[in-house]
């Protein structure tokens, strides 16, 4: 039975520490500074921990019975610790509060055990062999937590998981207690019976993490979710309240419909309007029909021809009613033929030839996406203009990204392109950037050439668009090209900076 | 508009044209590995060794079926024997034969295609190539793999060759980082000893011999035949780091990593030229990239397998295996065993190229002072052969990892293997869709016979757990992710340029034609890579042409 006990004092003290390294790890991921994170939890739970030693001595009587309790509640709390944070994350105010309360009642928990334990053992060992016993399995467990949960832990289970499975092992310790003092323990079919229950619930936490952490995941858009749908490419979310649309793929937020118009008149009037009627344009990316919605606002238009890789997108823009009326039905106009494909392969065997191109890609958030701002993407984009053809490509923030911003211009310049950079305020977005590179020298069109009814774009507004501050001005030259990927580790660098900031 | 940082998925879209279908579709009738939960098809595939060993039984004498005639007759369609044939029709022989004793030519260039993409077996790139390497740059002007010339003289590559970023990455310390020269987490003296090897290997590359050549270049036979430096063909490459002090782990795992990977062996049995050489031999540049670039293709140099065999068609003759090659007056006769129907035929020609393993040839070419006789071993030069196991793994997306985002090359510092590379990595697709990796692991760790042994011997039920296990230590969760395992045994994979093999008296007589024979295969150099095969194979077309003319 001593031996028995002994084990447990080493179970136990690796489940602590599992948690407190778990609550570290989290506030690292979700708040950033893993320094403060985690010393701040440590610091928490070692405090707590002495809270905890302090409160045994008012534990008078039936210690075996709080022992089992606070293996219990150990268990159910350690164990739920993670998905706890990571539900909450999004819905709550201050997280630190639920951080470090979280902290706080675990380390109390911790700290009453070793004590109780110590004192149910009080009788079978003399002092001396009792203290030195009990530590050395403490401070083994200890060393295995810390050695166990950087290697084996993270890697293979996951925080979720590995949260659920050492509260599984409390639970156990619980179980073992409850049958190593059956003769002496009150309420002890109570026990047992919560004891079964918490381990079935904890081992459907385990057996269901992944769904777990999707709930977590849905749970961070603002607004009711209308419509979703996954694709073999992205995840498609709609939200909306009365007066907003919103589109997420992949969670990133793609258009908000009360000032979605001002990106897309941006993307398409300054080009499109400076060129003497325009016949046939290509639009690469844009499954949404929005630019499109803006093209078919000239008349002299007689081919649109949509490049976008998701069949699905592309049809839930040409049958969702609440999306339809945004785009006004753009993907069903009989000008319009859409081919599902992926851009650059496409590009590489089409025969057509276009007066503008308007290239509205994802942002180059990765290699696979920097391939299609690369300089040898560009020079397929040359081949498939017309004498005198232009091309528009959505190029990032030139504020929050203003390298990589400039990147781009000079990519397209790299290949031959004029290029004419400029930019335009979007609330949901921030100040959003464009370059139109074309092969003549850009000339701005005066008003009669703009289509009626433009609320953002118009001969006065674009001036002040064609204009950058010093701000925005780039710190660093280079041609994004496929064996360097520079975009991509600029964009990387700059949005990443950004995000750590907030 | 805004997509931030989300995990780099790399996408891929089937080759479109030629693609030498040796392992084609996915065998839907392959066995399931067994002990996974996972239903992971895998099979065993790889050059036919059975079909080898009747050429030890062949004596030279069988009864044929018919005889051929021919001007010249090319034995082995890999790169050598594909380049002779190059050479041939460009200065107009076009009366030849391709002897192929695979079903596809290639040799260790071949490659596959399933419907995930198309993948090497074997060779899957070419370091953009030296001013010296003529005959490449040739070729590749030819194919519009160069498609001109800037004004201070470099080559522009086009650009969907040259390997994409990011090239490589190394697994340490729980993350990958990027390259393959262990950099983090170093102390000083090993990031000291770690500069200290590269510039020495700078000064290698940069230096000239007494004969005014320099030191170490490709084709390695242009190299200067100073002392000082040949003199580094008679120790190993692991005597020479210790006698110049380099002594710490990184750079002797980086080192060694290198011989395992361009010869299949480790540092002790690699010669300290042939490892220098690595480092030193490669100064080619580009307009369009940083020097010493590579290029690349899905389906590896099985691309340019399919470029050079396109206007070969009729002169390439499949499971067809020289077993006998005799020189008959002025003539030369070569017998032939058909692999499916077990009959011998006959081609009578005035020169025979061979470019078949220089070890084949002990079997094959019979002596005319001992006709005859199946085993004359005045062929045999005790050459060494590293074994290799490739694979080919379809899985239904990139696993997970830390670090670094997937890379065209993968390498562990912790594995025995070589690591693996995403042979989707050169598509411009961003479609997400299952991929294919090659994965690469000489048995560098055993000496060749046994290492053949275990290589052949072992189920792929016992190959595909290996490799399984080998890739967890850097992916924890691939299992779920693998649709097949296909796997690809090199018996013979490369030859091993051993202490004294490039500079000694052997591969001189290796050289030396037998009569109206020649010998074109990259073990003429004693070590194996795309432009020493194509340079012998050119070489040895020159000669015929030269002696045709005469
Ligand atoms: C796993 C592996 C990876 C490699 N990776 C690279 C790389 O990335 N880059 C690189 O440059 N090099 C690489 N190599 C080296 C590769 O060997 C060379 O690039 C090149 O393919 C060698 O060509 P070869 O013609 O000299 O020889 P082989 O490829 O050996 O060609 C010989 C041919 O002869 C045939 N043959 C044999 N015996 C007979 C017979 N009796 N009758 C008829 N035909 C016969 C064979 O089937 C074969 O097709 C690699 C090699 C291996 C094994």
């Amino acid at each position: 039975m001593t031996y028995a006990l002994l084990i447990t004092a080493f179970v136990i003290s690796t489940c602590g520490l599992i948690y407190e390294l778990i609550a570290g790890t989290i506030a690292s991921y979700l708040l950033g500074d893993s320094i403060t994170q985690f010393s701040t939890v440590i610091g928490v739970y070692l405090f707590s921990m002495g809270i905890g030693s302090f409160l045994s001595k008012y534990v008078e009587k039936n210690i075996a019975f709080t022992f089992v309790q606070v293996e219990l509640l150990v268990g159910v709390i350690g164990g739920c610790s993670a998905t706890l944070l990571f539900l909450l994350f999004n819905q709550i105010d201050n997280f630190r509060i639920l951080l470090y309360s979280l902290v706080a009642i675990i380390g109390i928990l911790i700290g009453l055990e070793i004590p109780l334990l110590m004192r149910i053992l009080q009788d079978r060992l003399d002092f001396k062999d009792l203290v030195s016993q009990v530590f050395t399995f403490d401070y083994v467990g200890a060393l295995l937590a810390s050695l166990l949960f950087p290697l084996v832990l993270v890697p293979y289970l996951g925080l979720i998981r590995t949260s659920f499975l050492f509260g599984l092992f409390n639970l156990g310790v619980a179980v073992w207690t409850i049958h190593l003092f059956r003769n002496e323990l009150p309420y002890k079919n109570t026990l047992k019976s919560t004891a079964y229950l918490l381990i079935f619930a904890l081992v459907c936490g385990f057996a269901f993490a992944d769904k777990l952490m999707g709930i977590a995941e849905a749970a961070t858009f603002q607004d009711p979710v209308i419509y979703s749908t996954s694709t073999p490419y992205q995840r498609i979310v709609l939200t909306g309240n009365s007066k907003d649309l919103r589109l997420f793929l992949n969670g990133n937020l793609q258009f908000s419909s009360r000032d979605e118009y001002r990106y897309h008149e941006a993307l398409v009037h300054p080009a499109m309007a400076s060129i003497n009627a325009p016949k046939d344009i290509l639009v690469l990316g844009g499954g949404d029909g929005l630019a499109v919605r803006e093209l078919l606002k000239y008349p002299s238009v007689q081919t649109i021809t949509l490049v976008d890789l998701d069949k699905e997108m592309t049809v839930l823009f040409k049958n969702q009613g609440m999306l339809t009326r945004l785009n006004q039905n753009s993907l069903n106009n009989s000008k319009v033929k859409v081919i599902i494909n992926d851009a650059f392969i496409w590009l590489r065997t089409t025969p057509q030839k276009f007066d503008l191109a308007i290239i509205d890609f994802p942002d180059p958030s990765n290699y696979s996406l920097g391939k299609l701002y690369s300089d040898t993407f560009y020079k397929t984009l040359k081949n498939v203009l017309k004498p005198g053809g232009m091309v528009v490509v959505q190029s990032t923030s030139p504020f929050y990204a203003k390298n990589s911003f400039w990147c781009v211009d000079q990519t397209l310049r790299s290949v031959g392109f004029n290029t004419t950079p400029y930019h335009a305020y979007v609330p949901a977005f921030g100040d959003w950037g464009y370059v139109i590179g074309s092969l003549a020298p850009f000339k701005p069109a005066s008003q009669t050439a703009y289509p009626a009814g433009l609320r953002y774009v118009s001969a006065d507004t674009l001036p002040p668009m064609l204009c950058f501050a010093k701000d925005m001005l780039p710190t660093v030259s280079s041609v994004n090209k496929l064996n360097n990927q520079s975009l991509v580790h600029l964009f990387e660098s700059e949005w990443g900076e950004y995000v750590d900031a907030h | 508009m805004s997509t931030p940082i989300s995990r780099a998925v790399f996408l891929k879209v089937l080759a479109g044209c030629g693609i030498a279908a040796v392992a084609g579709k996915l065998a839907l009738d392959a066995p399931y590995l067994k002990g996974s939960k996972e239903k992971i098809r895998c099979r065993m595939l790889g050059p036919s060794s059975k079909i080898g060993h009747r050429l030890r039984q062949a004596a030279g004498n069988e009864k044929v079926s018919g005889t051929q005639s021919t001007r010249v007759t090319i034995i082995g369609g890999g790169i050598a024997g594909l380049s002779a044939a190059w050479w041939l029709k460009k200065y107009g022989v076009n009366d030849f034969i391709i002897l192929e004793l695979e079903k596809e030519v290639g040799g260790n260039s071949a490659s596959g295609s399933n419907p995930y993409g198309a993948f090497p077996w074997g060779a899957h790139y070419v370091p953009i190539p030296n001013t010296e390497s003529l005959y490449v740059r040739q070729l590749f002007e030819e194919l519009k793999i160069i498609q001109g010339y800037n004004a201070a003289g470099e080559p522009i590559y086009d650009e969907l060759m040259l390997c994409h970023e990011p090239q490589d990455r190394l697994y340490k310390d729980g993350a990958f980082h990027e390259g393959l020269v262990p950099k983090r987490g170093l102390q000083t003296d090993e990031s000291a000893e770690v500069a200290r090897f590269f510039e020495l290997m700078l000064s290698f590359r940069r230096a000239t011999g007494s004969d005014g050549k320099q030191a170490f270049t490709i084709p390695l036979d242009l190299s200067s035949q100073d002392q000082n430096f040949i003199a580094l063909d008679s120790i190993s490459m692991s005597q020479w780091l210790n006698d110049n002090n380099f002594k710490c782990k990184p750079i002797l795992w980086y080192v060694n990593y290198c011989c395992r990977d361009d010869y299949g062996s480790s540092t002790e049995n690699v010669s300290a030229w042939a490892g220098i050489h690595y480092f030193a031999g490669r100064r080619g540049t580009a307009a369009n990239s940083e020097p010493n670039a590579v290029l690349t293709w899905p389906q590896g140099n099985g691309f340019l397998v399919e470029k050079l065999k396109a206007p070969l068609k009729g002169c390439i003759r499949n499971n067809l295996m020289a077993s006998a090659v005799k020189q008959k007056g002025n003539k030369v006769l070569t017998t032939c065993l058909h692999s499916d129907t077990n009959e011998y035929s006959a081609i009578e020609s005035d020169f025979v190229i061979f470019a078949a393993p220089r070890y084949v040839a002990a079997h094959v070419i019979k002596d005319q002072k001992q006709p005859d006789t199946a085993h004359t071993h005045s062929n045999d030069f005790g050459l060494s052969y590293a074994p290799w196991m490739v694979a080919n793994i379809s899985l239904r997306q990139l696993p997970d990892s830390r670090g670094l985002a997937p890379a065209w090359d993968n390498v562990s510092y912790y594995s025995d293997s070589l690591g693996y590379v995403i042979s989707n990595h050169q598509e411009i697709s961003t479609r997400q869709k299952p991929t294919v990796i090659t994965y690469y692991f000489p048995l560098s760790q055993m000496q060749p016979k046994a290492a053949r042994q275990k290589l052949l011997q072992s189920t792929e039920e016992e190959w595909s757990r290996i490799i399984i296990e080998d890739l967890k230590g850097m992916h924890p969760n691939i299992e779920k992710d693998i649709i097949s395992i296909d796997l690809w045994p090199w018996g013979h994979g490369l030859i091993r340029p051993s202490v004294g093999l490039i500079w000694g008296e052997t591969r001189k007589r290796m050289k030396e034609a037998k009569g109206n024979i020649l010998f074109a295969h990259s073990d003429m150099s004693g070590m194996s890579n795309f432009e020493e095969a194509q340079y012998h194979g050119v070489e040895a077309a020159k000669m015929v042409l030269e002696k045709l003319e005469s």
